[in-house]
This record gives structure tokens, sequence and C-alpha cells, in this order.
């Protein structure tokens, strides 16, 4: 499976796109999150690997914006594994390995749409990708 | 003749002549542990030299004194930034002291005197602006430079509450999130977090305080330091000690000693210490062969905004490494403040410096107590709680009608009623305002117009803190309730400001 991050521009937002891609290409789309704000929409999902060019092209081809999410950065510098942040994580996407490593799963990670861990670190080192942020820029480009 | 090596005994000086030649045997804490699981004590006894032991944790009562050379005309420092960070200026004219929890002016939470101290230790430039009254002595009234370590003459970490024993693991029972030194606790025991090494804490490796006391030396912040004294609220007899320490600065390393930011909590300083525990008998080696499963602390929930918070139950440092415990058959996923990674890497550098002779061990010049209390604040003005301001509610069933309760409303001249099931638990209130709403929308059910999402308050909290969450709810009253849910009475802003004069 492959995660894919969908923005849609405020005039996307009401059309039922993901299900008419679901319907049209039989394409088994799980989505793990989704939020709907002032500025847009963007759903967090995963689809079978090898469906994901023809599934980015038909979402693309209709003004969706389609990225591979960047979720969390962790700066490795300033990160010391204090370990913080596992417990707080929904998805347990943060684990302790055996030599006391802080580890990020970004397969399990949800990114920005929780961010749980990230104003509880101390030396803030992990930054959560601002994702809604860049639907505006998203639909600017679209309608140039 | 030679003397005949007493068999069952070492001395410091034993120790330190082989550390010189560059043949003493030294093992971190946790080999040490394995190594009297594999072979024994008696074996371990007569094999190791020395045990060291490492932690690395937040530790807020931290700081450091510098002094910064006389300006000309000289100044008599009364009010300092460094990095608009306020700092202390406890002592004569130049002397100054960065408590690590002090914060920015211009970005509090975010920056403080513990990064002040990580910068300077890592050679950047400071922004120093000091004011003085001015005397004829010390005319100067205003003063702005740009410093770095070099530029000081003394440059000490001096820490009065350091390398806790144990400390507690901090949960929230609380309906919301709430914002610690203890780090970020979800609501409904969502979570919860602990800090300290467990078996690798260099006091729990000699917990009656036999070697490590005024003079020992040790890993401090990358360097090496002295310990002197016993901390603040010391209590060595309930495993609760702590350490005063003292290093240089300018040696020390930012790996070892770096700022950090505590959400809504405020700034800190994480201080890597590492003790050497001489093994000069066979109960030393006993010692330090503790495992973590043998050290216990409390779960203490922080959700109760009190001195006294409750203790839930106990838990091991072996059941709080595993990542999860079980808090009343719920499993709560648990995880460490302080860095166990870097824990064991000061452990093991510190054993690195004594095996290449670069370290030798001291004996303290005095014992730290055993006996001292930690006694809490003798209060001679008390502060209200809600128990004692809070009054009988008036109280309905979702059954009753609207008139009824608008009635009641009136006869009682009330603008709350809180809503309670058959066992007097709170299910909701209603105030005047819906009432007046539901009458004037003809709304025929009591039902419809209650509010279920009910802010609540329990009798021993802090009146101002109940005052506070009314104000944060735009609300005016707070219905009281006991753990079960069942109504005791209510608060409204009126008690509150009756009481506060506010």
């Amino acid at each position: 499976m492959v995660r894919i991050l969908l923005r849609f521009a405020e005039d996307l937002v009401e059309q039922p796109i993901t299900s008419q891609i679901i319907l049209e290409l039989k394409v088994p789309i799980n989505i793990i999150t989704a939020h709907v704000n002032s500025k847009g929409g963007e759903i967090l999902a995963e689809i079978p690997d090898n469906t994901l060019d023809k599934t980015v092209k038909a979402f693309r081809d209709k003004g969706v914006d389609v990225s591979i999410p960047k979720l969390v950065e962790v700066d490795d510098e300033e990160c010391f594994s204090c370990g913080t942040c596992v417990s707080l994580c929904p998805v347990e996407a943060i684990l302790v390995d055996k030599d006391g490593s802080v580890i990020f799963n970004r397969e399990k990670c949800v990114g920005s749409t929780c961010s749980v861990c990230v104003d509880a670190c101390p030396t803030r080192a992990i930054k959560s990708v601002k994702q809604l942020g860049t639907v505006a820029k998203a639909a600017a480009k679209r309608r140039a | 003749m030679l003397p005949i090596p007493n068999q069952n005994t070492r001395t410091v000086e034993d120790i330190n002549a082989k550390i010189k030649k560059g043949d003493a045997q030294v093992l971190t804490a946790e080999e040490m542990k394995r190594l009297v699981e594999s072979s024994g004590i008696e074996v371990a006894f007569k094999e190791v030299d020395v045990v060291t032991t490492g932690t690395f944790g937040a530790m807020c009562s931290s700081g450091a004194i510098i002094n910064t050379g006389h300006s000309d005309p000289p100044i008599k420092i009364d009010e300092a930034w460094i990095n608009d960070v306020p700092i202390c200026h406890p002592g004569a004219a130049v002397d100054l002291y960065i408590g690590a929890t002090a914060m920015s002016e211009t970005t509090p939470f975010e920056y403080g005197g513990g990064h002040v101290i990580e910068d300077l230790v890592n050679g950047k430039e400071v922004d120093l602006k000091a004011t003085a009254y001015g005397t004829d002595c010390y005319p100067r009234t205003q003063l702005r430079t740009q410093l770095t370590k070099d530029d000081l003459n003394q440059f000490y970490l001096l820490n009065f509450r350091n390398c806790y024993q144990r400390y507690n693991c901090a949960i929230n029972s609380r309906d919301e999130t709430i914002y610690t030194y203890m780090g970020k606790l979800l609501p409904h025991r969502r979570n919860a977090t602990f800090s300290g090494a467990g078996e690798l804490n260099p006091l729990m490796n000699d917990p009656d305080f036999e070697t490590i006391g005024i003079g020992t030396r040790i890993f401090l912040g990358g360097a090496q330091g002295y310990v002197i004294g016993e901390g603040t609220q010391h209590e060595a007899k309930s495993q609760n000690g702590t350490l005063m320490v003292r290093g240089d600065a300018k040696k020390m390393n930012s790996e070892f000693l770096k700022g950090a930011g505590l959400t809504k909590y405020g700034t800190s300083l994480y201080v890597g210490i590492g003790i050497p525990i001489p093994i000069l008998n066979l109960g030393l080696a006993k010692k330090t062969a503790i495992r973590d499963e043998a050290i216990y602390t409390s779960v203490v929930d922080y959700g109760v905004p009190r001195r006294d918070r409750p203790k839930l139950q106990k838990v091991n440092y072996k059941e709080l490494k595993s990542g999860s415990i079980v808090v009343e058959d719920k499993r709560v996923r648990v995880s460490s403040l302080s860095s166990l990674k870097v824990a064991r890497k000061i452990a093991c550098k510190l054993k690195e410096w004594i095996q290449n002779s670069e370290f030798s061990l001291t004996l303290p010049v005095e014992r730290l107590p055993l006996d001292s209390v930690f006694k809490p604040m003798r209060e001679t003005e008390g502060t209200p709680f809600v128990a004692g301001v809070m009054h009988a509610a008036v109280t309905c069933r979702e059954s009753e009608s609207i008139r009824d309760i608008a009635s009641r409303i009136v006869t009682r001249s009330v603008n709350h009623i809180i809503v309670v099931d058959n066992q007097g638990k709170i299910a909701g209130i209603v105030t005047s305002w819906d009432i007046t709403r539901a009458m004037a929308e003809d709304v025929k059910a009591l039902a419809d117009v209650v509010s279920r999402r009910v802010v609540t308050t329990k009798p021993d909290e802090p009146l101002e803190i109940a005052s506070k969450r009314m104000a944060k709810h735009n609300i005016n009253a707070l219905p009281v309730i006991d753990n079960e849910g069942k109504v005791l009475g209510i608060v409204t802003s009126e008690d509150v400001s009756k009481l506060l004069g506010r």
C-alpha cells in the first residue's frame, strides 16, 4: 500500500470526487484522515501500489492536488530520544528502539492531520509539514 | 614485606592506583547487573573496581553563574537580560545567575535560561543588556554588549537540585489535555509519562550515600564536575535523594546539556550526570546490582491541581520502560521525558574516562544527610477552595416540564438548575436563559434544551482554578460533583467575586 495526500481547493470540496474515482477505477481507496476547513480540504488515503499511477492521474485530472505525504520532519540534530512523544501518538507510529533511540514510523504516521507530538517535543525537533496552507497555492496553479 | 590485601574491601586509593596504571576494572551499571546475574555477587565484587551510572533529564533547578568582568565606567547591574531572558543578579556588580527556567520576554516557553546556557556552551555570542541605578563607585546606568564564553571570567554550572533518585509517573484524569513539567498529558488517562533512568540512575546505585557526598567528582554536562551537597528537597530515607552540583561550563558539551521548552510550562535544562561508584565492599556490589523491577514509584494524577495529588498505584521502572502500564484494568501507554539513550552514553563515556586514566575517584569530604525531611510550606494565609464557597444546588429531572422548571427558577431565585438522574448523578444543566428561550420558541420537552456537556468542578479544587475554568468556557456557574459524578452543590461566579473581590 502507498499513501497519497489529496488536497481539494475550496471549490472542489463539495464534489464527490473520491467516490467517483473509486467507482470509475475500482480502486480500493482507504481514507485514513479527512479534514475540511474554510480554505479547502485534505484527505490522507492509502491505495495499492500498482494503482498509484492511474489513481494519481485520475485525481489530478479532476483538479485535485496530489502528493506523496511527508508527514513529520524530525531534526536528528535536536532529537536526543527522550521519548516524550512516544506515548502521545494515537497510531503508535513512534517507537523506542532496543538501544533507547526514538524511531518514527512514517508509514503509520498520519502527519499534520494529527500533530499531537509536535508541541510536546522539548527541543522542538518535530515539525509537521503544513499541508492545508498549500491548498490555495495548488488552486491558483490549477486556475493559471 | 607487602601488606596482605583485605579480601573483603578495597579503598579508593587502591582503585586510583589501578586507574593510574590503566588497569582498573570498570563496568557500566547495566553491565554490572548482568555480571551479578550471571556470576554472582562475590565474583562481581572481586572483578569490578568501579561501576558507572548516568542520567539525562530535564532538571529545572539548574543554572549557571557567570562573571562578565567590569565595564568602563563600571556598572553595578540592577537588572539584566541575556538574549531577552531576565537574569538574576544575586551578588555584587557583575556576577549574574542564569536560571534555566527564566523565560525570554520576546519568545517565552520557546527560549529561556537553559537555552542561553546551551548557546554559551556552544561558543555562540549572546546579547547582554543591563541597567543600574548608578552609584558614585559604579556610575554606569546602561549597558549593552555581545559576549561568548571566552569573554567570561567564570562560567560555572551551579545546580541546586539535580539527579532525582526516582520520580513520579504522571497521568491525567481530567477531561482536557494538560501541559505540565511532566510533559503533555492527554485527557482520560490516555497516556502517562515518567522520568529517570531507573537502574542506571546514580543515586539508585548508592542509595545509602556511602560513596556519593560532598566533593565527589562526577561527570557533569560532558565535563568533570563535583557534588557540592545534597540538593534541595533531598529526602534520602524515602529514596527521594537529590544533589547539588557544580562544574566548569566552559568545558561542557551541549550533547549533555540542552535547553528545553515545555509547552505551556516553561523552559528548562536537560542535564547529563554520571557518577562513578567505587565498589569498596560486597555491600556496594550488591547495591549496584539493583534492577528496574525493584525500583518503585507512584502513578500520580496531575489532573488534580493540588500539592498532594492522588497516588493511583505503585509501578516499577521495568514496567515504565516497557512502554505501557495497566492503570485500573486499562492499558495506558507510558513514555519517558528523560533520555535513556543519553544516560547510557554518559555511563559509557565515564567508563571510558576512567579506563583511559582521565578521571580518578574521590572520597566524599562529608556525607550527605540521610535523615532530612522534605516539608511542605508553612502557609499563614490559606487559599480558598471550592468546598468553602459552594452551596446547595437546585436540581431537576429530565422528565419534568419546562413550566415547572420555570417556576422553580423563580421561587428559588437561581439561574442554573442541574439535571440529575436517579442516582443523583449529573445528567445536564439548564439555565434561566435556556428556559426563557424554550418558552419563547414553544419547545415542549426539557430534553431539547438541556446542555449535556457540563463543565464541572470538585470540592477540593482551588477556587482560582474553578474561576479560570468559568472564564475559559464563558459560563457563570459550575456544578460541584464527586468522583462518581454525584452532584454535591454548585459554585457561581457571584460566589467567587464575593470572596476574591473581583
